[in-house]
């Protein structure tokens, strides 16, 4: 009895010491944690919708009543360019790739053309699905209409839903349209004039 | 133990990719380019030192009974310590690394050192055994990672190698080449070592004779 009081006492001691260690760490680097995040994504954000100069995420109920019957959809931000007026949209979505959860924000114009698109998180493969990261690959959302869906395609487009797809990542490309069209449905069922 | 012996051993004679063959599934997993083998190589370097580090220093504090969920804490503390501040304060090395952290964790080399080692010896002894080891383990990522992207992905860190017209053999970014390469690698590797050995044996009897 007296030996598994000892143990328990010395793993209660380590697992103690160990929290509070951990707990000062968070505390050093929360603030900078959260300064870093949120520079990433205004970032990102910006990046996919370049005429937008300030974001600003959509009212709360809106934005509960899209992501109740959508899950995969994580933010929705406004932007408006520099004279106020509405530049468009920007939609951060979670799709499953290759090897996990693929992080992207797709951002579509008030017109209705994706401006552009921004892969933040992923786990795909190095030198394959990895390359959508790239700007070869994300140039090609640019100037899409959002009529229809947009197709995997593996060769050259021959109209305009077309999206050439990554050589040997036809996965991780699937799913990059797929949060694409995410965008798309949701922007036209809410947010078209 | 000297010093440079206990390097030694970790670099080489054990080395842990290598020779021991610990810490495998991680291994095969990252090194799918350069420096993705480099960055793990160099954060298990850190946690490894820091690890070994601690443990040596609490080895006759912790009871023998409960050293392995003793070991666990601490190193998944170090792991996490590591996540934190990366990600505070070197922002794009963490998403370069990003889902290569939390696989430290359950790196086999770190808790196999706890226990083999740094348990068992002195501090500055442990530190340097970390150092070793971490140190073998990040020439083996390195150039597996690096054999790896360039007949993968035609590159080397990025940079490409060859024209357009290369094609690239993709089984090797994928798990079927790891391995080949893997067990290719550790072939010569233990050719290497045991020609070495044996020079070394020989030249141990000349110099007796004489004597």
């Amino acid at each position: 009895m007296k030996e598994t009081l000892k143990l328990g006492i010395s793993l209660f001691l380590i697992t103690a010491i160990s929290a509070i260690v951990l707990a000062i760490s968070n505390n050093i680097t929360s603030a900078k944690i959260a300064e870093a995040d949120k520079l990433a994504n205004d970032t990102a954000r910006q990046e996919a919708l370049p005429q937008g100069e300030t974001f600003k995420s959509i009212e709360n109920n809106k934005l509960k009543e899209i992501t109740e019957k959508n899950p995969e959809i994580l933010e929705i931000f406004e932007g408006r360019k520099e004279d106020g007026s509405l530049a468009g949209y920007t939609f951060k979505v979670s799709v499953s790739g290759y090897g996990g959860k693929i992080e992207m924000i797709t951002g579509i114009s008030s017109e209705g053309k994706i401006t552009g698109i921004k892969i933040l998180n992923h786990e795909e493969t190095p030198g394959l699905g990895a390359n959508s990261t790239k700007p070869e690959f994300q140039n090609r959302f640019k100037d899409k209409p959002t009529d229809k869906e947009l197709v995997v395609v593996k060769t050259q487009p021959t109209s305009d839903n077309e999206v050439q797809g990554i050589t040997s990542a036809t996965v991780t490309s699937k799913a990059v349209v797929k949060g694409a069209n995410t965008a798309i449905d949701t922007f036209n069922s809410k947010f078209a004039e | 133990m000297r010093l440079s012996n206990i390097f030694y051993n970790g670099v080489i004679k054990e080395n842990p990719i290598f020779v021991q063959l610990i810490g495998m599934c991680a291994t095969l997993a990252i090194t799918t380019s350069a420096l993705n083998g480099l960055s793990m190589g160099l954060s298990v370097i850190g946690v490894l030192v820091c690890s070994n580090f601690v443990i040596s220093l609490l080895r006759n504090v912790i009871p023998d009974k409960v050293r392995i969920p003793a070991f666990v804490v601490v190193i998944a503390t170090f792991v996490t310590m590591v996540d934190m501040f990366l990600k505070a304060f070197a922002p794009a090395i963490y998403s370069a690394l990003g889902l290569f952290i939390p696989l430290i964790v359950v790196n086999c080399i770190i808790f196999a050192r706890a226990e083999t080692f740094a348990s068992k010896n002195g501090v500055i002894e442990s530190v340097v055994d970390g150092l070793g080891m971490g140190i073998g383990y990040t020439i083996a990522l390195v150039i597996l990672g690096s054999i790896r992207e360039i007949l993968g992905a035609g590159s080397i860190f990025g940079i490409p190698l060859f024209g357009e017209g290369f094609q690239p053999a993709l089984i090797l970014i994928m798990p079927p080449g790891a391995f080949i390469l893997l067990g290719t690698l550790i072939g010569i590797f233990n050719l290497i070592r045991k020609k070495n050995e044996n020079k070394k044996d020989v030249k141990h009897k000349e110099e007796s004779y004489n004597i």
